[in-house]
């Protein structure tokens, strides 16, 4: 979870967005931290090369907790 | 002092010499498959080909013996060497040129560098390989900074430039970047001839001074790029900056001022292009070139152009470059144009990362200036990139590299 946090964190701060403190498996990637379509694609890449596992591979992952599902499920 | 010939890596070579090794050559091969291209060696064989008259093909130093295998070729058979039947004595270099007047048989072959499939096989006369050659008293003197791997077709048209006016070659194409300050002090070079690539990463060695003794400096291989142009305008301030359209298959065809390149009167009719922006060129403006025309006779070029008005041109992009991001089409170089001019950038790729949510997503691989914070500049670059360019066209990850991969010919290599 730190590790993701990291990777989003870094998404956000290049893009000159706040970071965010903490993140619940509960958020949603578009309600909460409203990423649209390029920044999950921006997301799924640097998520690649951290783990090496397509989050988006077989479908639609709407949760943080979904992703970590994915990453230690691997 | 005697006229060089060629400077490659400190060592003199001189016409003189030139003569007295041509003169004494013993044996000689129709394949040029020379190590490293040593350019002496490259040379050397291309101008026995002409005295004696026998056609030429050449094969890429770089290219591995698995590479040889796929030409259809056998690497014994391409070492094979002929002895001469008898020595010859060349004591000017008059002789030279007056010999290759007379050629009948000579063609050379070479092949495309393709970065993707098969290189293509293509043979071209003496005619068309240096129908752009001008050959003029006021040229003798000029002294060429070499930038080309010799075994293309742009390297091959600057050799034909500098060999008929008997010029000096100083040879700087994959060499230390750092040389070539002191290289062109030393030899007084007048004309340099690069991809935007090779300029672009010889900037931070030379924007600390002027270098009056240039006074042309050409582009090739790749899209033009206008601010690199105001850039070596202030180094090179007597230079008149010329942008040329070669390829493999049909030599050197358009010239430009500018980014605007301009098709003779007398090609035009030889010039069209597709409904998809393709530059289309007809097989009479190519040479003996084997399996590159379709039916229809026209070569299909893969450049992706835009006509200004009936005779002149903007190139856009290779076809094969466009990335299409979750549906939108990117020109990579329109986003490389731009985010060149954000300060700390020397130079930067823009490719594509496959991805399952939009297909393909823009990446940047980048060469910085030292002083700039890395953090910060990818910062600067997303923001100029968001600023300036569609949010598709911005690449969402960066990475700061020490050197971009180009291909053999020097241009970069997208993949």
């Amino acid at each position: 979870m730190d590790k993701l946090l990291d990777i989003i964190n870094e998404m956000r701060e290049e893009a000159g967005n706040n970071t965010i403190e903490a993140l619940a498996s509960s958020m949603d990637l578009r309600e909460d931290l409203h990423l649209d379509s390029l920044m999950l694609a921006e997301l799924t890449v640097r998520l690649e090369d951290e783990f090496d596992v397509d989050i988006f591979e077989d479908g639609i992952v709407q949760t943080i907790g979904e992703i970590i599902v994915k990453i230690e499920g691997k | 002092m005697e006229k060089a010939f060629l400077v490659h890596n400190e060592v003199v070579y001189t016409y003189e010499k030139l003569l007295a090794v041509l003169s004494n050559k013993e044996n000689y091969s129709s394949y040029l498959y020379v190590k490293d291209n040593h350019p002496y060696e490259v040379f050397l064989a291309i101008i026995h080909s002409l005295l004696f008259d026998y056609p030429i093909e050449l094969l890429d130093g770089d290219f591995s013996e698995k590479e040889i295998g796929e030409l259809g070729l056998h690497v014994k058979d391409v070492l094979m060497i002929t002895k001469m039947a008898e020595p010859s004595h060349f004591i000017h270099f008059d002789e030279i040129l007056q010999k290759i007047q007379a050629i009948e048989k000579w063609h050379i072959t070479l092949y495309t560098s393709g970065t993707t499939g098969r290189p293509k096989k293509v043979s071209h006369s003496f005619q068309s390989i240096t129908r752009n050659v001008k050959k003029h008293t006021k040229l003798e003197n000029d002294v060429w900074a070499y930038a080309y791997n010799p075994t293309h077709m742009a390297g091959l048209q600057v050799f034909f430039q500098a060999l008929l006016n008997q010029n000096t070659l100083i040879y700087v194409f994959g060499e230390p970047m750092k040389w070539v300050p002191e290289l062109i002090e030393k030899y007084g070079v007048t004309n340099i001839s690069a991809t935007s690539t090779f300029y672009r990463n010889v900037l931070p060695y030379l924007q600390e001074d002027i270098y009056s003794t240039i006074k042309r400096v050409t582009f090739g291989g790749e899209k033009f790029d206008t601010v690199l142009e105001g850039k070596l305008k202030s180094i090179f301030p007597n230079a008149k900056m010329t942008n040329v359209y070669a390829s493999t298959e049909a030599g050197s065809l358009f010239a430009a001022q500018g980014d605007t390149f301009e098709i003779r009167e007398e090609h035009l009719q030889f010039v069209k292009i597709t409904t998809e922006q393709e530059l289309c060129i007809h097989e009479s403006l190519l040479r003996q070139s084997n399996s590159l025309v379709s039916n229809d006779m026209w070569f299909h070029t893969g450049d992706l152009i835009e006509m200004i008005d009936e005779t002149h041109f903007k190139f856009l992009s290779r076809r094969s470059d466009m990335i299409n991001v979750g549906g939108y089409k990117v020109n990579p170089l329109e986003v490389e144009h731009l985010l060149i001019q954000v300060p700390g950038v020397i130079d930067i790729l823009v490719k594509s990362k496959k991805n399952s949510v939009t297909g393909e997503l823009l990446v940047a691989d980048v060469i910085k200036n030292d002083e700039v914070d890395e953090k910060e500049l990818k910062k600067e670059i997303k923001q100029f990139a968001t600023t300036h360019l569609q949010e598709w066209k911005v690449p969402r990850i960066i990475k700061f590299v020490d050197k971009l991969p180009s291909t053999r010919t020097g241009k970069k290599v997208r993949k």
